[in-house]
């Protein structure tokens, strides 16, 4: 498949009962795989300060499922919830994944790395020896990656771990690594976001990404361009309440001022997304999420006056 | 006898980040400091903030168990605004909290301790599995690995659930203060029952006799792993316009007497864990007291920092000497209990078991096939029509404390407002009661006095002895980086019956 076309695939396949982006691009990567005499995509995931929920939400994605991506796409070779490995054992198959795939392992990264106190509020593992940090294991990983993924809102520029008044210091990776990190962010991220780009660095390499890194198959347009209740917004009709049917500017949605393409994709197989339940948009793929979004009923307007309510 | 000190490290298949440092003497572990080694800070976060932030924002908390914090937040919420909640909205909460915790329950069985007692295929991400007591045949383990990826879909169907009512998972949107926003209409309902009867198939097809065949070939963990018979829940799954119900009663198991659990008996400190209360610290760490000069009280505190507590805030400092975790200590009239699905099943008297490593296993296995019914139930009494949902907007309260039981067992959330702006946010996490480090007087919290005394019958076996032990606790450290302090004197949990719900 031409990149093109692939790219066409990842933004404005139509969304139907049944769809899933990763089934779709599951058989393509194994054909090229296969073709090519290629192996999977070698993976180091490491888990920094977050809630863990990008990984939950990566169980998430549906037929394929999580499972499949494991055994067709990716060798994840280090990740703290899914390996079978523990204790010393999983700090010596780290060592040995940095050495033998330096260069060309994918690392991924979900969560912000706190700065403040010698990192010591983020430590991966402990030896007899000395506490390793992840700002630690950041610095030793990064220059040796070919790709680093940020998953997330907070490994991507921050997130709820930074938010004010921020007392560990947590700062995005890219702020530590000083390379070209590829962020997928959201709170939790969608998983066809993940697994979509993913797919692109196996298949065609580096993907196109916007001004703020963010891979433009997924985040190009705002949320209020394909909103459902567009036409309301049009016809300046507002939601009074959470509940109601009309556009939830008014309680606070932050749709104009967020890129990502929820309205169609939608979340957990396409069911649903935070509008559809009538309640607002809060910006989780943001640079400034949380605190640009708080408090988050509150309009646009009324959060940001002095750009009258624009991004 | 030598003394050896072996670093558990890290922990893995688990949420967040967590190291055990063991001493051996000869084949018995004879000490252990579980050490959670992630902080974040939520309770700073959620200050100077509006008040109905809380939902969405404390769920960032946790991606594992997101909807809890959710659902904690909103009760908070609802006393606090004295909203009265439409019956509808009722069932519609407890649906979506009920499939967040079958999403739990079938990932941790799966995903983190089936590893524990099956042999994985020796490719990433399970290579090195080094599992030194694999006790199934060839026949049996290859179909156990099946039900690992089958178990990878069942829960995302449960997640399915949860986001058709909730707009997305982790991290729903709709059960907020007030009721539920979305209207569960026929197409929702039906489209739910479906899926609910995947899992249910899953459930009683392959995790009930999973659970099962563990039990039986892994027979020995019923006496390994045990902990002191004292266990806690704080209720779950609440009904009742103000809240007032919960379905499965919250109670205090102390020597086969269960009465009901007071907040004012709560205390925490910080003897081993990484905080301090001085003004040197303020000053050193950068952190001082609210801006309005107001102290906050502090909880009872080891350390010799007594008094100090009254005038400074208890603040993170990962230097202290002597301390090996960000949990604290935290005691219930002085004494530490377990939490979880285990504490529900024997306060409740669905289960008469122990207190080991495969109790906890089985309790849990046990819930979610309870949950599984009941959702049933409460799907079918859904009646298609608006969102149920009625918002107040004045605070009546300037203070208020909301509790329930998480999928990891006892949560709290307790705020103080100004106004419509949080002057102060305590979370409690159920991690904090499993994982409390030693206090004062030396007092193991309930991982640390169920690794102690464990007999590691072979070298090579030694991280598979303490993996299946710490994880049968479900062990979540993205959630147990939070602290509060209890104020003296705070309101009671509510007393909490066994509601008989559905006659």
């Amino acid at each position: 498949m031409r990149k093109e076309e692939f790219a066409h695939l990842c933004r404005n396949w139509p969304v139907q009962g049944g769809y899933s982006l990763a089934g779709a691009v599951v058989p393509l990567v194994r054909t090229y795989l296969f073709g090519n005499h290629r192996r999977k995509l070698p993976v180091i995931w490491l888990e920094t300060n977050d809630s863990g929920d990008n990984n939950i939400s990566f169980l998430n994605a549906t037929s394929p499922y999580a499972g499949q991506v494991f055994t067709y796409m990716i060798d994840l070779l280090y990740s703290n919830p899914f390996m079978a490995a523990q204790g010393p054992d999983a700090l010596q198959l780290l060592t040995n994944a940095a050495r033998e795939y330096s260069g060309k392992f994918t690392l991924v990264v979900e969560g912000a790395v706190p700065t403040k106190a010698d990192g010591l509020y983020t430590v991966i593992a402990r030896t007899p020896e000395r506490p390793l940090t992840a700002w630690e294991i950041l610095r030793w990983l990064g220059p040796l990656a070919e790709y680093v993924l940020a998953v997330g809102t907070c490994a991507s520029f921050g997130g709820p771990s930074a938010a004010r008044p921020n007392l560990t210091g947590s700062r995005p990776i890219q702020d530590v690594l000083q390379r070209p990190v590829i962020r997928v962010s959201g709170c939790p991220v969608n998983p066809e976001w993940f697994v979509g780009t993913l797919a692109h660095l196996i298949l065609y390499g580096m993907p196109e990404v916007d001004d703020q890194g963010r891979p433009t198959l997924f985040y190009r347009d705002t949320v209020h361009r394909h909103c459902q209740r567009r036409s309301y917004f049009d016809q300046k009709v507002f939601a009074e309440k959470l509940g109601d049917k009309e556009c939830m500017y008014s309680v606070g949605c932050m749709g104009p001022a967020t890129l990502a393409d929820c309205p169609y994709r939608q979340w957990v197989d396409h069911v649903s997304w935070p509008v559809k339940a009538n309640t607002p948009c809060i910006g989780c793929t943001n640079r400034d999420f949380p605190d640009g979004s708080t408090p988050f009923y509150q309009s646009l307007a009324q959060k940001r006056p002095k750009e009258g309510g624009r991004a | 006898m030598s003394r050896q000190r072996i670093m558990f490290s890290p922990v893995t298949r688990l949420s967040g980040l967590l190291s055990v440092e063991v001493f051996l003497e000869g084949r018995w572990v004879s000490e252990a400091n579980a050490s959670a080694t992630l902080f974040r800070g939520f309770e700073w976060i959620m200050r100077d903030r509006h008040v109905t932030d809380a939902v969405y924002l404390t769920q960032r908390v946790c991606g594992i168990c997101s909807t809890s914090h959710g659902a904690v937040a909103s009760y908070l919420l609802d006393d606090l605004l004295n909203n009265s909640i439409p019956e509808q909205g009722q069932y519609l909460r407890n649906i979506m909290f009920g499939a967040d915790f079958l999403q739990n329950h079938i990932r941790h069985f799966y995903l983190f301790s089936l590893p524990d007692f099956v042999r994985m295929p020796d490719h990433p991400p399970f290579q090195q599995q080094n599992l030194a007591d694999a006790r199934f045949d060839s026949a049996t383990t290859r179909q156990m690995v099946a039900h690992y990826f089958e178990g990878i879909k069942a829960s995302q169907k449960c997640h399915q659930i949860l986001a058709i009512f909730g707009g997305k998972a982790p991290h729903q949107h709709s059960f907020v203060h007030g009721g539920v926003s979305v209207a569960p209409t026929a197409d929702k309902v039906a489209t739910a029952l479906a899926l609910l009867q995947e899992v249910n198939d899953f459930v009683q097809g392959c995790m009930v006799p999973d659970t099962e065949r563990i039990a039986r070939t892994y027979g020995d963990y019923f006496h390994i792993g045990q902990t002191p018979r004292r266990m806690l829940s704080f209720g779950l799954f609440r009904f009742g316009e103000k809240n007032e119900q919960v379905l499965w009663r919250s109670g205090l198991l102390k020597e086969q007497q269960v009465t009901v659990p007071q907040i004012s008996f709560i205390q925490e400190e910080v003897t081993h864990s990484w905080y301090e209360c001085s003004p040197e610290v303020s000053r050193r760490l950068g952190v001082f007291p609210n801006s309005d000069g107001e102290g906050y009280p502090g909880v009872s505190q080891g350390s010799g920092n007594d008094g100090s507590c009254e005038r400074h805030e208890i603040i993170p400092d990962p230097y202290k000497r002597q301390a090996y975790s960000f949990v604290k200590s935290v005691q219930y009239a002085g004494e530490t209990y377990q939490v979880g699905p285990l504490a529900r099943m024997l306060i409740n008297g669905f289960y008469r078991g122990g207190t080991s490593t495969m109790d906890r296993i089985y309790a849990r296995t046990l819930e979610t096939v309870l949950i599984v019914e009941q959702m049933k139930e409460w799907l079918g009494r859904l009646i298609p029509g608006p969102p149920p949902i009625q918002q107040n907007r004045e605070p009546v309260k300037k203070e208020v404390v909301a509790v329930t039981d998480a999928m990891r067992g006892a949560l709290l959330h307790r705020a103080q407002v100004k106004g419509e702006q949080v002057s102060r946010y305590d979370i409690i996490t159920p991690t904090v009661w499993n994982f409390s480090p030693k206090d004062r007087q030396g007092q193991r919290g309930p991982v640390e006095s169920a690794l102690v005394g464990t007999e590691i019958p072979r070298p090579d076996m030694l991280f598979t002895v303490l993996g299946r032990i710490v994880r049968s606790f479900d062990p979540c450290l993205n959630c147990a980086t939070h602290i509060m302090d209890i104020k003296n004197g705070s309101p009671f949990i509510r007393e909490s019956k066994m509601v008989e719900i559905f006659g």
